[in-house]
């Protein structure tokens, strides 16, 4: 996909800025660091994703940055301004969205509860009258416009949040997990918006998270991979693909057997391996240094007394650079 | 600056309207009736009544009905006003889970907590006139409009106002900074009741919590109420005193209490977001 959105040329300006951005909780019983001294440097005009399994800490860092967290130790700054002393000045320059809830008050209609908040962000009632409508418009919700809110489906409340976001133009629109719980279509809509909204202003900065690989290489200019709270790479996607160019990638298709994972692993010359169960066969995908390195694979798998369906060599996928980089894959639970 | 203020107040008029819209009665003529009148008047009334036996309705202890009365009428506006800022607040988060929007809004999220609540505030003070009223025919209390001061009365009001606000405010900060605060916000007007001297004069209380009482605004304002409703026929807290100076001893006690309440909402705000409360969702 033709990427449509470039950084701006003008990188001395940073839309956010962190600097050992620590952040730890504490409850009765344990202490987790849900984010651990992450520096981040997004400029101005970018598109920058932020990807990472279940609990890498992405929700933390989002609140942290929108003022609504404070961080255990570390400094963050978005527009130039610092998120914990200046946070008052902050808040008329910046949005958030999260996608995996369903806030809303029922008993209001869409358009109604839009114009509040509108209201609530300075914005002139016209104007903000006139924003919404294309907002709604334009995500396919014109219909639902005079519903009221528990009228709607899960999906299109959730693109009504995405209108709250981005009616209100602030500078650096934070979203998280934006197209979570979305069927495909309604998918695709986000992310085109989103899209169109950067294109209307080239000095808007956007900041998704998200554990979709393929929104993020799709969508995004950057990308920084989040694991246990750490940033372990960052770069456009491209970029980020090509630190897998010298492996070879191999899926192979198993039948039904018994686990063969950790004796993959084992063998030298086998960088990273994960599977899926997908249709009741297990989808391995494995990286390996060199074609040398498939014989002794399919020993392996024969010698478990496993049968292979099938089995292809591909070109780099995002998901491989970060199975490569965490170990293991996006969906698989840590050890 | 004429702008920024501009801007405040539509916000607050949104505010508002999503405040009538969500959780006030008004609409709801039923509801209405029920809360805003029935309530504090039966509150009132079962009041008056368990008194009348006690004393047998003797001459001498009508100006301590009129007392009475008068206290659990402007009583009724602090219980509904104060708990609906603390429903609303927690309601918001939990159940609409949309706080976190309005927190992070521009608009002082002071400001939307009292346009959130100000359809309720408005109702609670109908329900004040409504049970002085009640009151005045079941009870044949002697109150008639002609003979109100009304400066005296709009004055204490309007600082007692204030100060139920800022305390209102701070509160709803405070349940935010709290876990799973559910049912405080009511928990919290009863127990301003006992010390506001709305049912018995702040000076029967123990002696340092008597001493407490005498720093919250709300004695100092009953007893003006009562003075500029009764003129003289209800039962006096501070006979000692002299209109000008409980009225200066309420002054006083709201600057304490809006003194007070900006300090510990600076608190509790910081307290939410380093816990990260402002959103928290396990409690609804
Ligand atoms: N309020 C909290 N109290 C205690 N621990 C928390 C709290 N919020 C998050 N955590 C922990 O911090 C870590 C990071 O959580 P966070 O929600 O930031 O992750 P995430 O990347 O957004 O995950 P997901 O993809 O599931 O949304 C997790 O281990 C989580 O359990
Ligand atoms: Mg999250």
């Amino acid at each position: 996909m033709a990427r449509t959105h470039h950084p701006s040329s003008d990188t001395s300006r940073l839309a956010v800025e962190t600097r050992r951005l620590t952040r730890v909780y504490k409850t009765r019983r344990e202490l987790t660091t849900a984010l651990q001294d992450v520096d981040l440097e997004v400029g101005e005009g970018e598109l920058f994703g932020v990807l990472g399994p279940n609990g890498a800490g992405k929700t933390t860092l989002i609140k942290i940055l929108v003022t609504l967290l404070l961080p255990t130790s570390g400094q963050a700054f978005v527009d130039g301004l610092d998120v914990v002393t200046d946070y008052k000045r902050l808040r008329s320059r910046i949005g958030m969205v999260s996608g995996g809830e369903q806030a809303g008050y029922g008993i209001l209609k869409v358009r109604e509860q839009l114009w509040m908040f509108s209201q609530f962000y300075g914005m002139d009632s016209t104007a903000a009258r006139k924003r919404i409508d294309e907002l709604l418009e334009r995500l396919g919700l014109s219909d639902a416009a005079n519903k009221q809110i528990t009228g709607l489906s899960s999906g299109m409340r959730q693109k009504m949040n995405l209108v709250r976001g981005l009616m209100t133009d602030p500078r650096v629109l934070f979203l998280d997990e934006p197209t979570v719980a979305l069927d495909v279509s309604a998918a695709r809509d986000v992310r085109s918006e989103v899209r169109r909204w950067m294109r209307e202003d080239p000095t808007r900065t956007v900041i998704l998270t998200t554990h979709y690989m393929q929104e993020a290489d799709e969508l995004c200019d950057r990308v920084a991979i989040v694991n246990r709270g750490r940033i372990v790479a960052e770069g456009t996607p491209r970029a980020l693909k090509q630190s897998v160019d010298d492996d070879v990638i191999v899926d192979l298709q198993l039948d039904p057997g018994t686990p063969v994972l950790d004796r993959l692993r084992a063998i030298e010359g086998v960088g990273a391996a994960s599977v899926r169960e997908e249709d009741g066969v297990d989808r391995f995908s494995l990286m390996l240094a060199d074609d040398g390195v498939l014989p002794r694979v399919m020993t392996t798998v024969e010698g478990a007394g496993r049968h292979v369906s099938g089995l292809v060599r591909r070109q780099p996928t995002l998901e491989d650079a970060f199975v490569k980089l965490v170990g293991r894959s996006m969906t698989e639970e840590e050890a | 600056m004429g702008v920024a203020i501009t801007r405040q107040w539509t916000g607050y008029a949104a505010a508002v309207r999503l405040g009538w819209a969500v959780s006030s009665n008004w609409t709801r003529p039923i509801l209405f009736i029920v809360y805003s009148v029935l309530r504090p008047v039966s509150m009132a009334l079962i009041l008056a009544v368990m008194y009348t036996v006690i004393t047998g309705n003797a001459a001498a202890t009508r100006p301590y009905l009129a007392f009475l009365i008068v206290g659990t009428a402007f009583w009724s506006f602090i219980q509904e006003g104060v708990s609906e800022f603390a429903t609303g607040i927690l309601e918001d988060r939990g159940r609409y889970h949309i706080l976190k929007y309005s927190y992070m809004a521009p608009l002082g999220f002071p400001i939307f907590l009292i346009g959130r609540a100000t359809s309720k505030l408005a109702s609670a003070a109908a329900s004040v006139v409504i049970v002085l009223l009640v009151g005045t025919l079941a009870l044949h209390l002697d109150i008639s409009p002609l003979r109100v001061d009304y400066p005296l009365l709009v004055a204490a009001c309007l600082l007692a106002f204030v100060s139920v606000i800022a305390f209102a405010i701070t509160l709803s900060m405070v349940l935010l900074a709290g876990r799973d605060l559910h049912g405080y916000g009511e928990i919290m007007a009863q127990f301003l009741y006992l010390f506001s001297g709305a049912i018995f004069p702040i000076s029967v209380l123990p002696g340092p919590i008597a001493w407490l009482a005498s720093l919250s605004p709300l004695p100092y304002w009953l007893e003006l109420c009562r003075r500029a409703i009764m003129h003289g026929q209800a039962y006096l807290m501070f006979p000692n005193l002299s209109d000008g100076e409980v009225f200066l001893r309420l002054v006083a006690a709201t600057a304490g209490t809006l003194l007070l309440g900006y300090v510990l909402y600076r608190m509790a705000d910081r307290r939410a977001r380093r816990l990260g409360y402002i959103d928290m969702e396990a409690n609804w």
